[in-house]
C-alpha cells in the first residue's frame, strides 16, 4: 500500500503494531485508577465497554460482510458467562478451561442454528437467533443447578498462573483479549477468508459464480460472531464476579447492533468507539446530566435514535465521519497535493 | 380435563398472535421491511390505552379508540419520518431501523406513561359458556371472534376491494405498481397504520393476562415473527394459520410434555420444520432473479 517506507514508518503503519499500542494505552487505565485519577466506577464502565467492543467486533464481521444480523448476541454472551462460572467455580477446572468452554460451546450451538436457518433466507437467522436467545434466557432462569436461577450466579476473580487476580488484573486480561480479537479480525478480513467475504459483500451471486461457497462463509462469519460473544461473556463474568439472567435480554443484543452501526461497518477501531458511545456515554455522561439524567428510558432512546440516524444519514457510522474529517484536514493542509486516500483499517474498496 | 379445554384457550392466545403476525406481514409485503418493532409499537399504544383508562376512568372502548388514534398516528409518523426515506438503504439497514424503533418506544413509554406497571381489565369481566366439559369465558370468546373477524375482514378487503388490489399490487411489485398509477406511498402508510392498530389490539387482548410493562409484548413479538416463518412470507393467510397452529401446539406441548419447556420445545421444532419446508407451510418457492 505504501511506496518505499523506512522500517520505522512501515512499523508505524503495521496495523498490528497499532493494535498493540492501543492496548498498551488502555493498560494505563488501571494505573490511573489506582493512583486516584480515575474513579473505580469509571474503570468498571470502561472495562465493560471493552468487553462489549469484543462482542460488537464479531457482529461487525457478520453484519459488515455477510449482511446478516444476529439477535442472539445476549444469549450467547450469557451462555459464555454461565459456562465460565460453572467450569471455574462448580467444576474447579480453572481459568483456561473456563475460557475454552465459553469459546467452544456457544460456537457449536451457533453453528447448529446457523446450519438450520442460513439455508433458507438470510432474514431467518435474525429470527432464529432471537428465538435461541429467548430459549437461553429461559434456561438461565430455570436451570438452577447451572445458573442459580434468578438469584444470580456468584463467582470470583480467576487464578492465573498461580496468582490470584484482582480487578486491575482482570481489566488487563480484557485488554489483552480485545487486542487479540482485533488482530484476529484484521487477519480474517485480510486473508483468503476476507477476500471471499468481500466478494460476497459486493455481489453474492457473482461470488457464488466464482466458486465462493456463500453458505460456508456466512456460517463462518456467524461462528466467529458467536465465539467472540462467548469470550466476552466469560470476561464479563470474571470482571463483575456475578451474572443474573435479566442481564442477557434482547436489549443487550440490540445495543450491540447499535454499537456496530454507530461505530461504522467493517471498521475495527470504529467498533470500539461505537461501544464507547453506546455503553459508556449513557453511563458516564447522560446519567449525570441535570433533570433528564434521572429519566429511566433515556439510554434506550439514545441508542435507538442513534441507530436510526446512523442508518438514515451516516451509513458509514462514526468511521465515515472520521474519514470525511481527515479528508477535509488533509485538503486544507496541503492544497496543492492530491488528497491522500484514507487508509482503510479493514480494506474496504 | 378433556382435550377441548386447552384447544379453546389456545385459540384465544392464537388470536393475539394472529393479529400481531398480520401486522408484520402487511408491512413486510408492502414496504419489504421486517417489522421487529410491531410488538413494541403495540406495547406503546397498548400502554396508552391503559394510561387513558387508569388516569381518566374512561370506559375500555373509549380508551381503545384513543389507543387506535395513537397507533394510526405512530404508523403514519414512522412511515413518513423514517421508513419512506430509506429507499436506498439495504434490507438489513431497514431491519436495523426497526430494531432502533424498538428501543425508542421502549424508552418513550415509561417517560410518557410513568414507570408504574398498569393493569388493563377484560372487556367482559366475567361469565363463561360451557361446551361439553370445557368452558370458555365470554371475554375469551370475544377475543377469538375478534381475531377471526378482523383477519377475515382483512382478507375480504385484500381480495375484493380496490384498496386491497392496490395493496396486493404494491406487495407483488412496488415499482410496477407505481407505474400503473397506484399511490404506493399511501398504500405503505396505510399498511403501517393498520399494523399499528393490529398491534394495539393484540396488546389490549393479552394485557389482562399480565401487567402492562415496557416488555409485556416481547413474547407476542417473537411468536408473531415465528408465525410468519411457519406460515411463509408469501401469503397473507399463511402467518394467521401459523399463529393459531403455534398457539395450539404450544399449549398441548406445555400440558402434556413440559409445563416449563413446552414453548421452547415448540420453537426448536419449528426450526427443524424449516429444514424440511424452508418456505413455510403455504409458502411458494422463493426464486431470486439475478
Amino acid at each position: 500500500m505504501s511506496d518505499a517506507p523506512t522500517t520505522a514508518a512501515r512499523l508505524a503503519r503495521n496495523p498490528h503494531v497499532g493494535f498493540v499500542v492501543f492496548g498498551a494505552l488502555l493498560m494505563l487505565l488501571p494505573v490511573l485508577a489506582s493512583s486516584g485519577l480515575l474513579m473505580t466506577s469509571t474503570l468498571m464502565t470502561l472495562g465493560f465497554t471493552l468487553i462489549y467492543a469484543i462482542v460488537a467486533m464479531g457482529l461487525n464481521l457478520l453484519l459488515g460482510y455477510s449482511g446478516l444480523i444476529s439477535l442472539g448476541t445476549a444469549g450467547f454472551m450469557g451462555l459464555g458467562a454461565y459456562l465460565a462460572a460453572y467450569v471455574q467455580d462448580d467444576l474447579g477446572l480453572g481459568f483456561w478451561v473456563a475460557v475454552l468452554a465459553a469459546l467452544v460451546i456457544p460456537t457449536v450451538i451457533g453453528v447448529l442454528v446457523g446450519v438450520v436457518s442460513l439455508r433458507v433466507r438470510s432474514i431467518y437467522l435474525a429470527i432464529a437467533t432471537l428465538t435461541i436467545s429467548e430459549i437461553l434466557l429461559k434456561t438461565f432462569e430455570q436451570a438452577e443447578w447451572f445458573t442459580h436461577g434468578t438469584a444470580g450466579k456468584q463467582s470470583r476473580y480467576p487464578v492465573l498462573f498461580g496468582v490470584q487476580a484482582d480487578r486491575a488484573v482482570v481489566f488487563l486480561i480484557i485488554v489483552v483479549a480485545l487486542v487479540l480479537v482485533m488482530m484476529l479480525t484484521h487477519n480474517i478480513v485480510h486473508g483468503q477468508l476476507g477476500r471471499a467475504l468481500h466478494a460476497m459483500r459486493a455481489s453474492e451471486v457473482a461470488a457464488q459464480a466464482m466458486g465462493v461457497n456463500v453458505l460456508k462463509y456466512k456460517l463462518f462469519a456467524f461462528a466467529v460472531a458467536t465465539m467472540y460473544a462467548g469470550l466476552a461473556g466469560a470476561l464479563y463474568l470474571f470482571f463483575l464476579k456475578s451474572s443474573y439472567p435479566s442481564t442477557w435480554n434482547l436489549f443487550l443484543s440490540l445495543n450491540v447492533v447499535a454499537m456496530v452501526v454507530v461505530g461504522g461497518l467493517r471498521s475495527i477501531y470504529g467498533t470500539v468507539v461505537g461501544a464507547f458511545v453506546i455503553f459508556a456515554v449513557p453511563e458516564l455522561v447522560l446519567k449525570r446530566l441535570p433533570v433528564i439524567g434521572d429519566v429511566s428510558g433515556l439510554p434506550y432512546i439514545f441508542s435507538g435514535v442513534l441507530i436510526i440516524v446512523a442508518i438514515m444519514f451516516f451509513p458509514q457510522g462514526l468511521r465515515g465521519l472520521w474519514d470525511i474529517g481527515r479528508g477535509l484536514l488533509a485538503r486544507r493542509r496541503r492544497p496543492a497535493e492530491p488528497v491522500e486516500t484514507v487508509r482503510d483499517e479493514v480494506g474496504v474498496r | 380435563m378433556g382435550l377441548l379445554q386447552p384447544l379453546l384457550r389456545s385459540l384465544e392466545t392464537g388470536s393475539v398472535y394472529a393479529l400481531a403476525a398480520l401486522g408484520i406481514i402487511l408491512v413486510w409485503r408492502t414496504s419489504r421491511v421486517m417489522h421487529f418493532a410491531q410488538g413494541s409499537m403495540g406495547m406503546f399504544s397498548g400502554t396508552a390505552v391503559a394510561f387513558v383508562l387508569n388516569r381518566t376512568g374512561a370506559p375500555l372502548w373509549a380508551s381503545v379508540l384513543v389507543g387506535a388514534v395513537v397507533a394510526i398516528f405512530l404508523g403514519f409518523a414512522v412511515d413518513v419520518a423514517v421508513i419512506r426515506r430509506l429507499r436506498r438503504a439495504t434490507t438489513v439497514g431497514k431491519e436495523i431501523v426497526t430494531l432502533g424503533l424498538i428501543m425508542v418506544f421502549l424508552g418513550l413509554a415509561p417517560i410518557l406513561f410513568g414507570t408504574e406497571p398498569m393493569l388493563l381489565p377484560k372487556a367482559i369481566p366475567d361469565g363463561a359458556i360451557t361446551i361439553g366439559d370445557a368452558y370458555l369465558s365470554y371475554n375469551g370468546l370475544l377475543n377469538i371472534c375478534l381475531g377471526v373477524a378482523i383477519a377475515a375482514t382483512l382478507f375480504v378487503v385484500l381480495q375484493k376491494t380496490k384498496i386491497g388490489l392496490a395493496i396486493r399490487a404494491t406487495a407483488s411489485d412496488d415499482s410496477t405498481a407505481r407505474l400503473m398509477g397506484i399511490p404506493t406511498r399511501s398504500v405503505t402508510m396505510l399498511a403501517w397504520a393498520t399494523a399499528g392498530v393490529l398491534g394495539m389490539l393484540a396488546a389490549v387482548m393479552i394485557a389482562p393476562a399480565t401487567t402492562v410493562t415496557p416488555t409485556f409484548m416481547n413474547t407476542v413479538q417473537v411468536t408473531a415473527l415465528f408465525a410468519c416463518v411457519l406460515g411463509g412470507f408469501q401469503t397473507f393467510y399463511g402467518p394467521v394459520l401459523g399463529a393459531y397452529l403455534i398457539a395450539v401446539a404450544g399449549n398441548y406441548l406445555q400440558l402434556y410434555v413440559s409445563s416449563v419447556w413446552g414453548e421452547q420445545l415448540l420453537y426448536l421444532l419449528i426450526l427443524l420444520f424449516l429444514l424440511v419446508r424452508p418456505n413455510g407451510l403455504v409458502g411458494k418457492t422463493y426464486l431470486k432473479k439475478v
